[in-house]
């Protein structure tokens, strides 16, 4: 047993963090918000040059031969730094193809090498998707990235389906309240797809990996609120001192590390409960959104009042977070939906 | 291949199976783990199967203090003779030396097996011990060690005043040495057990002149010495497991100071920093349990005292989610500390996380045993502060020691640390914010 990074990850994680302080300081996060498909092109291809799209795939594959646990580790990376884009989307459709058959090497070869975005459709909002074959029609909304994207993961009950972006799909752009995850509505109209699973297992897997990756990272951007209110309580000073003196805002931030142990540890745990088919898996998993919900929603929020006036205002990065917190919430089965979804295993035990 | 494929290329091929599934992809030599090794696992069975057959399954009456201490002699003597007394201590001092992995595998045994906790040794094998064998002399820990380990002995801590609480390091109580004696004058409070202990760890000012923290000397105080005098202190529980100690010129020999004089405050540290080590693991790996059988007592007890009401209270949606989000808490405590294990056995040392551990634990335990006196509901009005047993064993145990526990657990987060202590050690220590 053995929960803290591995040397491996640790080099993971230095190398991810460099990039994005790079490529994405958080001046650059603010130009991409709203900025048009063309201006994530670039970044798309520099990130897959370090790999971040293969680093779960078997090297047969193109692949790093990594597995969810380091994955995780890319998506706290990506949290932290709040990195706009359809992410999750994109190394979701890398799991997905491949575990597609030959036809779907062209376009999981596209995705590794960052010449294909791809959004998710995993919540079933917009009603029953109907299929015949390699056709799919129906409508899925707020999904995360769709206006972004060039290709679709659509999870169903028993099917994983990956849908080109075509003439037979749809994508209506919808202001967002997380510009970081701008949200669209995406209707098929006997859409040609691609049919990479086929039975209730395989959905589930996507849904597993997509449910701890972004709680991964949620806990990225839980991490950061406190490293923002910690930065901040040191050097803004009132009554002559630095606000970070006062066991009102020392208080707040230490429940603000508490709570960000909390979601870390139960997201590392339900990574690898995932990752090596633990029978609890999905409790694991449903643990760990609840507390990282809680945990992002909270520490956010906490980090609108560590900031007092400059918090308020769009200037400062603090409001950035408590939007990001909201959409992880809303998405993938909320803290509330997994909060019954854990009731009703106690019901029926 | 792409050429990004190469950045992150691991050390280790992993297997590669066309079914591709998750277990497949994994890399096999040094990973985040949630599995033991085999010999842990071997480890695992022989506790369960030796605790199954050996441990007492009955209480002691929470407030008959001899009788507890009985009790708890008797059982660690049981677990001596099994060698599995002083599961952390080391061989040489007649410890079963376990590593930390096997020490959090016989607390979750432990737990699990529902055996008695000897709460009254708690000092002995958790402070007293482990602080003789970082700082005492030879003969302390030839003469202390094993009537510690053995079950012969019970320790009490003398370190709280009632100046001196969350300031520990502002203590007053006096000694002066005069010959080969040190003469103590003063007074400590907050002592659990004194009422039943043979020695005390006892903190007393040396040097009156030196910084506060310069001045202090960690001594082995017999109880019973002619000067001292003990008053029990009636608590909101109803028991009076802790006292007041007055020392009116107590002598003490010189030869019972660990380490050195005036150093006893870095001794006294080494002893805390123990506590919020290990020595804790037990009680966060017992609440795990106490959440499932709540969520039992919910389950057969009815939900209210209208004919509305659900069938059970684990019916009423509140009560469930409730019972849900620190079923999810309690889960992210064995997370939390399976991370503070998983770094203390890389660098040997406990880390200052176990801060984080702690708050969380102490505010978690209170709601727990607030929602217990929820879901009981009318059931909690009856309560015989004599008549519970010293721990919540079964549904069957009853409501009484529910409302027990309920009161009892307002003290964890004043001692050993309030919880704003522990706020100031995160935001101080972890966190690196300005005093």
């Amino acid at each position: 047993m053995d929960l803290m990074p591995t040397p491996e990850q640790d080099a993971i994680r230095d190398s991810v963090r460099t990039f994005l302080e790079t490529e994405l300081p958080m001046s650059q996060v603010r130009t991409l918000l709203g900025a048009p498909t063309a201006a994530y092109a670039e970044l798309w291809r520099r990130a897959a040059a370090l790999g971040f799209f293969a680093l779960g795939l078997p090297e047969a594959l193109g692949g790093a031969g990594y597995a969810l646990t380091e994955e995780m580790v890319l998506f706290e990376e990506l949290g932290r730094a709040l990195a706009p884009g359809p992410w999750l989307g994109t190394v979701l459709a890398a799991h997905a193809l491949a575990r597609g058959g030959a036809e779907a090497r062209g376009p999981l070869a596209a995705v590794v090498a960052g010449e294909l975005r791809a959004a998710a459709c995993i919540d079933p909002w917009g009603g029953p998707l109907e299929r015949r074959g390699d056709r799919v029609s129906g409508t899925r909304r707020a999904v995360l990235g769709a206006g972004l994207a060039e290709g679709f993961v659509v999870v169903d009950d028993a099917a994983v389906l990956f849908v080109p972006r075509g003439d037979a799909v749809a994508v209506q752009a919808v202001p967002s309240l997380d510009a970081t995850n701008p949200i669209g509505t995406v209707a098929f109209h006997d859409a040609s797809c691609l049919v990479v699973g086929r039975d209730v297992a395989s959905a589930a897997a996507l849904r597993r990996a997509a449910a701890v990756l972004s709680c991964a990272d949620a806990v990225g951007g839980i991490a950061r609120t406190v490293e923002m209110s910690v930065a901040y309580a040191k050097v803004r000073h009132q009554f002559g001192k630095p606000i970070g003196s006062f066991q009102a805002v020392k208080h707040r931030c230490a429940d603000m590390a508490v709570r960000a142990e909390v979601a870390r540890s139960a997201t590392t745990y339900a990574t690898v409960s995932v990752r090596d088919g633990a029978v609890d898996a999905d409790f694991q998993a449903a643990v760990a959104k609840v507390l990282a919900a809680d945990a992002y929603l909270r520490n956010s929020a906490d980090n609108v009042q560590n900031h007092g006036g400059m918090g308020f205002t769009w200037e400062c990065d603090a409001h950035l977070y408590v939007k990001r917190a909201r959409a992880f919430d809303a998405t993938l089965g909320s803290r509330r939906t997994q909060l019954d979804a854990l009731v009703a295993r106690l019901r029926s035990a | 291949m792409h050429g990004g494929s190469t950045a992150f290329a691991p050390g280790v091929t992993p297997p590669l199976d066309d079914s591709c599934t998750d277990a497949a992809v994994r890399v096999t030599s040094v990973a985040m783990d949630i599995a033991f090794t085999p010999e842990e696992e071997r480890f695992r069975a022989e506790a369960r199967a030796w605790l199954a057959a050996h441990a007492p399954m009955s209480e002691p009456p929470e407030h008959d203090l001899a009788a507890r201490r009985a009790f708890d002699l008797v059982w660690q003597r049981t677990l001596f003779d099994a060698g599995y007394a002083g599961i952390s201590w080391p061989k040489e001092y007649g410890g079963r030396g376990a590593s930390l992995m096997e020490q959090l595998i016989w607390y979750e045994e432990f737990a699990r097996s529902g055996a008695h906790d000897p709460s009254t040794l708690f000092v002995g094998l958790n402070h007293g011990g482990p602080t003789l064998i970082a700082c005492g002399s030879e003969e302390q820990k030839a003469f202390h060690l094993p009537k510690i380990l053995r079950g012969e002995v019970v320790w009490c801590q003398g370190f709280s005043e009632p100046g001196a609480g969350s300031d520990l390091a502002g203590l007053s109580t006096r000694a002066v040495i005069d010959g080969d004696d040190l003469v103590v004058t003063g007074q400590k409070i907050w002592t659990s057990f004194a009422q039943i202990a043979d020695y005390q760890e006892l903190l007393v000012r040396t040097d009156p002149d030196a910084p506060k923290h310069k001045g202090i000397t960690w001594v082995i105080c017999p109880m019973g010495l002619p000067g001292m005098e003990i008053r029990e202190i009636k608590t909101m529980a109803g028991g009076s497991d802790f006292c007041e100690v007055f020392y009116d010129e107590v002598r003490i020999p010189r030869a019972n100071i660990v380490g050195k004089l005036n150093d006893g405050w870095n001794v006294a540290m080494s002893t805390l920093s123990f506590e919020r080590g290990t020595a804790f693991l037990s009680e966060q790996v017992r609440l795990t349990r106490l959440v499932d059988q709540l969520i039992d007592v919910a389950r057969h007890t009815p939900a209210g005292d209208v004919p509305s009401a659900p069938a059970s209270a684990l019916a009423d949606d509140e009560i469930a989610r409730r019972l849900a989000l620190l079923r999810a808490e309690v889960e992210a405590l064995r997370s939390m500390t399976y991370r503070s294990v998983s770094r203390t056995a890389r660098t040997g040392v406990p880390s200052a996380e176990a801060s984080l551990i702690r708050l969380f634990f102490s505010e978690l335990q209170q709601r727990v045993f607030a929602l217990a006196t929820e879901v009981l509901g009318p059931q909690v009005l009856a309560w015989d502060a004599k008549g519970s047993p010293a721990r919540v064993t079964a549904r069957h145990a009853g409501a009484p020691s529910w409302v027990s526990h309920w009161l009892l657990a307002f003290s964890s987060t004043i001692a050993a640390g309030s919880k704003d202590i522990q706020r100031n050690i995160i935001g101080d220590r972890i966190l690196g914010l300005p005093r």
